[in-house]
């Protein structure tokens, strides 16, 4: 046997090779992301943003339930938007990363689990980016966003994106192994963006249709990020954190282990 | 050394499977270069691609004791926004992180030869000077053995000299496992074979006999045939 002239490459951990692969794709993702065409960086950062803008024009010209306890439309609208677009594009751009990554898979070292947490990764920084990009613009231009409760709000903020992170693992997985999922999640984002109480109070609609909405763990997440930005904010009752968290924590667990089983067959060309 | 143990493969698809390798128990020896000979289908690539931990066996254990590559020229995992460099760069830092990046680019620029498109976006590559940033990423890397599939069959004359070159440069150092249909280039690079036929395999200590027992295999079937 040859002695081989670089002894780096045998000697590291498990760990170390996770965490040099994470490094590697983050930097390519990063990179991938930003230098797709000329102003990729740009349109990165403008096209949620004019999104929220465009929705939040179309609902104040069609009014309507504008009446919201303790908060202003447009901010109020904002928070709902940009909470539910961190869970929304953690999941969708995830759905695509272990097929955008086949090639990678003949490195040994990469393995489906890491485009898709990178991914997430990459997502939750530039999402939390526009964020603070939207609370300074904002305060700028005399519209209160400021949250009231920073810590709690950082709170919120992070277990939106854990549910996003562990609806993109688990979802990631299943749609590999069934293509037909892909459509039905893509499907599933509008009548989901509705019924989370994005665009509109939760609060006008009679408790019994609350009961049923509140089995929607996104509902809970977006009612606690207002209730820490807008101080007084009269948010729907039975909304509760805890309940997120259970989804959260259960759909990472169920997608680590879905990627665990399935390693093999989600490698597979 | 590359231990395979009672290896069994299929690929399940809608229309039923049959089995592509049935059976494979092979020793490798980590300095001995070996051609892998069989008609096509007869799971050459497949035997590599498990060989080189990119596939799993449906039945059975493959060992891997030493450091094996990536089959040499692949070019898949290329994003085609970026530049060569920028590919050769991430490739690297999967295998060894940051430390000897620059001795990696550097190995690899000098190898494929591209000039200025080594900076260029790899979409804009030819097949060709795609072939040679792959060869030379892989070549830019010390591994024990190389695998290498149809890799050689790429790129213009004084490309496929030099590839040829690079890898008797490594005998001795690192070993090659090949598949080919250009029996040349098995002869001249490897010692020993292995003949891929109905599922099983046959290994050969002479790469020679291989060969010969396969031509005496095909030409039978041809003259049953006629």
């Amino acid at each position: 046997m040859p002695i081989s002239v670089n002894q780096s490459l045998r000697l590291r951990t498990p760990w170390q090779i996770t965490r040099a692969v994470w490094y590697a794709m983050f930097m390519r993702e990063a990179l991938a992301r930003t230098t797709a065409d000329r102003f990729a960086w740009f349109w990165m950062l403008a096209e949620p943003i004019a999104l929220v803008a465009v929705m939040v024009y179309i609902r104040a010209f069609i009014r309507g339930g504008r009446h919201i306890t303790g908060a202003d439309f447009v901010p109020w609208m904002i928070i709902g938007l940009l909470g539910f677009f961190l869970f929304r594009e953690n999941l969708q751009r995830s759905l695509g990363a272990i097929e955008a990554n086949k090639g990678l898979f003949a490195y040994r070292q990469v393995i489906p689990v890491d485009p898709v947490l990178i991914r997430c990764f990459l997502e939750g920084v530039l999402k939390s980016f526009i964020l603070l990009i939207y609370i300074a613009v904002c305060e700028l231009i005399g519209i209160q966003l400021m949250p009231a409760n920073p810590l709690i709000a950082l709170y919120h903020w992070w277990a939106l994106w854990c549910l996003g992170i562990g609806a993109a693992l688990t979802l990631s997985a299943v749609s590999e192994l069934v293509p037909d999922v892909k459509h039905v999640v893509r499907i599933a984002m509008l009548p989901l963006l509705i019924i989370s109480g994005v665009i509109f109070p939760l609060n006008y609609l009679p408790y019994w249709l609350q009961e049923y909405l509140l089995w929607n763990p996104i509902v809970h997440g977006l009612e606690g990020l207002r209730l820490s930005f807008f101080d007084g904010y009269r948010s729907l009752d039975g909304a509760n954190i805890t309940y997120l968290w259970f989804w959260a924590l259960s759909m990472m667990a169920l997608g680590l282990m879905l990627h665990i089983r399935f390693l093999h067959r989600l490698k597979a060309q | 050394m590359i231990s395979l143990s009672n290896v069994y493969k299929r690929y399940l698809g809608h229309h039923g499977s049959d089995w592509v390798l049935r059976d494979i128990n092979l020793d490798i020896p980590g300095n001995v270069s070996v051609g892998l000979v069989g008609r096509n289908g007869a799971g050459k690539s497949t035997l590599l691609r498990l060989i080189g931990g990119m596939d799993t066996p449906t039945k059975g254990e493959v060992r891997r004791d030493c450091r094996v590559s990536w089959p040499i020229g692949l070019a898949g995992g290329f994003q085609g926004s970026m530049s060569g460099r920028q590919n050769v760069k991430f490739v690297g830092r999967i295998h060894q992180g940051d430390q000897g990046l620059d001795e990696i680019i550097r190995r690899v620029e000098t190898f494929a030869e591209i000039g200025k498109a080594f900076d260029k976006p790899v979409k804009t590559y030819s097949s060709g000077m795609r072939a040679r940033v792959a060869f030379g990423m892989s070549l830019a890397f010390e591994f024990d053995v190389y695998l290498s599939d149809e890799a050689t069959a790429v790129g213009d004359q004084i490309f496929r000299r030099k590839a040829i070159k690079a890898f008797k440069e490594r005998v001795g150092r690192s070993s090659l496992i090949i598949v080919s249909h250009a029996e040349n280039i098995i002869k001249e690079l490897c010692q020993a074979g292995i003949w891929l036929n109905e599922g099983g395999a046959q290994w050969y200590d002479d790469v020679n006999d291989a060969l010969s027992d396969y031509h005496e295999y095909s030409s039978l079937n041809q003259e049953a045939g006629q």
